[in-house]
């Protein structure tokens, strides 16, 4: 009865107290969040003197190249870079699945996955000259002593090369992570189906097909998103390894916007596009949010 | 019959062989040669043949680095900007993650923190730093470690928010209840009870957190100008885009960026991939 009349009803002491942690806590979060947004909004409709300018940074934002070759280059890395990643995270999960058995060992190439995992992109990047630099490079060295080519191959200084090299390097650091991720959803497939099916005369591809890949699908989601949350702000080893060149190939959005914002200093473009970012990012953020398979209650 | 099985189980244990060595060469020679290179003596750097193996290895670079460049105030700061930010994210995340597992709070409320907290994880760096760039100059903190903390405290809450989240609720609420019934308030309840039990996860979400910090480098490039409050990674970067790149240097400080992280990865290796999918994969 007394809670029928709910509505009015005093909070309970572990309810208040509730309301008192949350409340400063994410009461600062969310200021410390949105004075930023509200800032940018500001800014991009500015101009440098802060006056009023309505839509024209956003128009100047749209109507340079460069924001086109940066999408554009974006896109060509996410479409290299997330499928190889997917691929061979989930060849190597399913060869260690089915082939390693001694626990140890298992054990051994868990700890040596997460090993790139934590390696500071920056220290990527260091890496990746010393494989690619011209002249120093010792992929070239390499080639070289085993007579794969004879002349320096200028990795960096060509489009395509260039834009290969900066993906590989993150197929280097990233794939291990699909490799864990899908692994561990391997050892959630239940092994009386396996036998069932080993009974039934199924084959491997008819074990991975019918009955792994039901197990693995909810983890391709999560891991297209917190790749896709990465792969669409890669900076460091880009910035390192060629910072954006050879000409405009390798500009991704980020490194472009750090261009407009702190090469170009033109500020107000900066802030339109990181509007435009930010708007189409949380448009994103929605369509791919809703079929993750986290717990949320 | 029993031959061909065999052979199918040999050329199969084979290709495995090989592919996990390929795969063990590709990923084990390019920090085998950043190694090797940052034992490399000046004079070596310049030697017409390119060996393999060190001659001579010397730590002369790794002096170097850290003496005769300075790069220790570096290393100083990145340990004092990762440490507060773990602090503040923890301190942060047990206040949010405390009450939406402990106490009662309407559903809805939980399930609209968690999802506020995984869109954070979204958030695209560069399109903050901008602003949060005209914030820091405003509050005339530009080139002040604090301007660093608050950004990475923000950007590693999601991770926090959701590990803590994971370890607090696999602690029974029946442990603390006997703790009030016998008379003792919240806040002893929580910290002589809750806390002394979670403690392992709340380990291992500093240490993720602190790994993070440790690596970040948008912010730190932007937001830094000086020894003042430069983090380790943006010395790294002062090395590379150089005229003329000193390979050993180079190479030393790539060495030492990634040492700690490793040591506290050896720590931390079971909650790594929980950190990074936001505890939806747990190692047992």
């Amino acid at each position: 009865m007394k809670a029928a009349r709910a509505g009015r009803r005093r909070l309970s002491r572990d309810e208040r107290l509730a309301y008192m942690l949350l409340l400063p806590a994410l009461g600062a979060v969310f200021v410390i969040v949105t004075i930023p947004f509200v800032l940018v909004i500001i800014q991009s409709i500015s101009a440098e003197d802060g006056t009023l300018v309505g839509f024209r940074n956003y128009s100047r934002a749209l109507a340079n190249p460069l924001l086109y070759d940066a999408i554009r280059a974006t896109g060509v890395y996410s479409l290299i870079v997330l499928p190889t990643e997917i691929l061979l995270g989930l060849t190597f999960a399913l060869l260690v699945h089915r082939t390693v058995r001694p626990q140890g060992l298992r054990a051994a190439i868990y700890v040596l996955a997460i090993l790139p995992l934590v390696v500071p992109p920056v220290a990527i990047g260091v890496v990746g000259r010393l494989v690619y630099a011209p002249s120093y490079g010792v992929l070239n060295v390499i080639l070289e002593r085993i007579g794969f080519v004879h002349h320096e191959v200028n990795w960096l200084g060509d489009p395509t090369l260039a834009m290969l090299a900066v993906a590989s390097v993150d197929i280097w650091q990233w794939t291990p992570f699909v490799y864990l991720v899908l692994f561990s959803g391997l050892q959630t497939v239940p092994r009386e189906s396996v036998e069932a099916a080993q009974i039934d005369g199924a084959d491997w591809w008819a074990q991975f097909r019918y009955i792994d890949l039901f197990y693995l699908r909810p983890l391709f989601l999560l891991i297209v998103f917190f790749r896709l949350a990465d792969v669409l702000r890669v900076f460091d080893h880009v910035f390192i390894l060629t910072g954006g060149g050879p000409g405009t190939t390798t500009q991704l959005l980020s490194l472009y916007m750090y261009r407009v914002e702190f090469k170009y200093f033109d500020s107000g473009q900066a802030a339109a596009l990181a509007v435009l970012v930010l708007v189409s990012f949380s448009i994103l953020y929605r369509l791919i949010s809703r079929a993750l398979p986290l717990e949320r209650t | 019959m029993r031959g061909a099985v065999s052979r199918a189980i040999l050329l199969r244990t084979a290709l495995a062989v090989l592919a996990l060595g390929t795969a063990g060469v590709l990923y084990g020679f390019p920090l085998y040669w950043l190694f090797v290179t940052s034992l490399k003596s000046k004079a070596e750097l310049f030697a017409s043949s390119v060996h393999l193996v060190p001659h001579n290895p010397t730590l002369a670079a790794y002096s170097s680095v850290l003496i005769e460049r300075g790069f220790w105030v570096l290393l100083k700061n990145s340990v004092i900007v990762c440490f507060s930010t773990v602090v503040v994210t923890l301190v942060l995340g047990l206040l949010i993650t405390y009450p939406i597992t402990r106490l009662p709070v309407p559903p809805r409320l939980r399930v609209n923190i968690l999802i506020w907290a995984l869109s954070l994880r979204f958030l695209p760096p560069i399109a903050v730093v901008i602003p949060y760039f005209a914030i820091v100059r405003t509050l005339q903190i530009y080139d002040q470690p604090i301007a660093l903390i608050g950004i990475y405290s923000l950007f590693n809450l999601p991770f926090a928010i959701w590990m803590l989240k994971g370890f607090l609720e696999e602690i029974p609420l029946e442990l603390e209840d006997a703790a009030l019934v016998d008379g003792a308030n919240r806040w002893i309840a929580f910290w002589r009870v809750l806390l002394p039990l979670a403690a392992p996860g709340v380990m291992a979400a500093g240490i993720i957190v602190f790994t993070f910090a440790w690596s970040e480098f948008l912010f730190a490039l932007i937001l830094t100008a000086t020894p003042n409050s430069q983090t380790f990674p943006v010395g790294v970067q002062g090395l590379v885009t150089q005229f003329e790149i000193i390979w050993n240097d180079m190479a030393a400080s790539g060495v030492i960026a990634m040492t700690l992280p490793l040591v506290l990865m050896v720590i931390g290796r079971r909650y790594i991939v929980a950190g990074l999918t936001f505890g939806v994969i747990r190692e047992k």
